[in-house]
């Protein structure tokens, strides 16, 4: 049985702790074994790396210390905390001046990095580690058909070099369920999330260009793998009936909130009602 | 025939002539020492990085002339612009770039540069007061949501200590103490 370091983050327990329990239920059905990490807080999202580069690294350092001393790969359900915790592993494995001064830190609490731990996204260990044969051997109640508009997020996605994601993953994994992938035009752009603290309509417009790219082209549902993005597309949705007169109505599902449903978990164990806009739809299409 | 009688036109230009005496060349040695800036001095100003954003069309400064104004040395109007702050860090930019410039983290290296010298959103500068008085950006409030759907109410494993003592010796620990 895979056993993993699970590096929650703020955000998924703070707000999406319906993201957290179906994760935590899907992963079990799966037979992935999550560890909570000990000792660990926030990875301070690329606004900590904006203001403190050095403090952003030797945090973001310490969390990846303690996963390789647990011996672990490190998942994570956050794409901030896979950017953060991917990007500062790729700097301090080419960085050995960094390193050493981030170890000189890390060495007050006993702790040391040797950038030989792995950091991955829950999903592409949900891919790799059981693979859609295994999962698709636990669909029990197909989505059949229903079209679902995947957002990566571009901190998954990007750099490539340092992310190293394939976006065919989250592809597949989203079909193994039953449903249909819908393309669509603005599948690379941003949400708009990082910008909200800075331009609060130009985060807002962002997010409406996404959910309409992906509403025009057929979607009935959305999917997602990071709290930040989901908030932007979810949440916003009822910030865009007052600031753009415009209603859109497209659910948005964490990704093991999809996979769960057609493994036949209730829609309460997968928290379903915390979902902004209501996936009754999707609930329907299942019982109908 | 009116058109001896009138004065020549005074060229339109699309952007104030840049003053050479306020050139900082020492600007472009600086970001190309931060961290993913070595390729720098490889953009030709092909403005591709530009083409790939998606909200370079409501900046006065596009990507491609950012990186050309570091490269020239225009640490003031770099620094003080609010297009560094605006930049969604969605990286789309850096990945089209054929010279392998890395946009994005040299945009990154502008905010720390900028921060140095206090230059930060407001909201900005309230999130790392959050992430140095609690080691975290969000907070557990609601823990009822969290039981119910059976989840422990606070975070296992959380520990913030660490995270706040650290930040307090580092910039975000100067930048958020004349906050209150
Ligand atoms: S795409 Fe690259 S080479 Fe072209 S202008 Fe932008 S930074 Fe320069
Ligand atoms: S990272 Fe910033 S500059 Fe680059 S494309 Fe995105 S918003 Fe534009």
């Amino acid at each position: 049985m895979p056993s993993y370091s699970l590096y929650m983050g703020c955000s998924v327990p703070a707000n999406y702790p319906n993201y957290e329990a179906s994760m935590l239920k899907v992963a079990k059905a799966l037979g992935m074994e999550l560890h909570y990490m000990e000792g660990v807080a926030c990875c301070g999202s690329p606004n900590l790396r904006a203001i403190d580069y050095s403090g952003w690294l030797t945090v973001n350092a310490r969390t990846l210390a303690i996963g390789e001393k647990n011996g672990n790969d490190i998942v994570t359900p956050c794409n901030g905390c896979f950017g953060s915790l991917k990007d500062v592993l790729h700097h301090l494995k080419h960085d050995s001046t960094d390193l050493g001064r981030v170890n000189e830190e890390l060495k007050k609490e006993g702790l040391q990095l040797k950038c030989t731990v792995r950091v991955r996204h829950i999903v592409e260990a949900m891919y790799t580690d059981i693979g859609t044969d295994e999962i698709r051997k636990r669909v029990t109640k197909p989505l059949d058909g229903v079209g679902v508009a995947i957002h990566f997020g571009c901190h998954v996605l990007r750099p490539a070099d340092v992310t190293g994601f394939r976006p065919e993953i989250l592809r597949e994994l989203v079909e193994v369920t039953g449903a249909r992938v819908v393309e669509y035009p603005l599948w690379k752009q941003c949400c708009g999330a990082t910008v909200l603290p800075v331009n609060e309509s130009l985060a807002i417009r962002l997010a409406r260009d996404k959910i309409k790219s992906m509403k025009e082209s057929g979607a009935e549902f959305a999917t997602v793998i990071c709290p930040a993005c989901g908030n932007q597309l979810d949440l916003q949705q009822l910030g865009l009936k007052q600031s753009y007169g415009e209603t859109y109505d497209l659910p948005v599902l964490m990704y093991p909130q999809l996979l769960g449903l057609a493994m036949g978990i209730g829609e309460d164990e997968l928290g379903l009602s915390m979902n902004r806009v209501p996936a009754d739809g999707i609930l329907a299409h299942l019982t109908g | 025939m009116a058109e001896t009688d009138t004065k020549p036109r005074i060229p339109v230009t699309l952007i104030e002539p840049i003053d050479m005496s306020r050139l900082d060349p020492s600007f472009r040695e600086e970001i190309r020492s931060m961290p993913d800036a070595d390729e720098l001095s490889a953009c030709f100003a092909c403005s591709t990085c530009t083409a790939a954003c998606p909200i370079a069309n409501q900046w006065l400064y596009k990507p491609h002339q950012l990186i050309r104004m570091i490269l020239l040395g225009m640490r003031e109007e770099v620094l003080n612009s609010k297009e560094i702050w605006e930049c969604l860090t969605c990286f789309q930019c850096q990945e089209r770039c054929p010279q392998k410039v890395r946009v994005t983290d040299i945009l990154f290296d502008c905010k720390n540069l900028a921060a140095e010298r206090g230059i930060v959103p407001e909201k900005i500068v309230a999130l790392a007061k959050e992430l140095v008085d609690k080691g975290q950006l969000y907070v557990v409030t609601a823990d009822w949501e969290r039981e119910d759907l059976g989840l422990e109410p606070s975070v296992p494993g959380l520990s913030t200590e660490a995270v706040k003592s650290i930040l307090q010796g580092t910039r975000t620990g100067r930048l958020t103490k004349g906050g209150d």
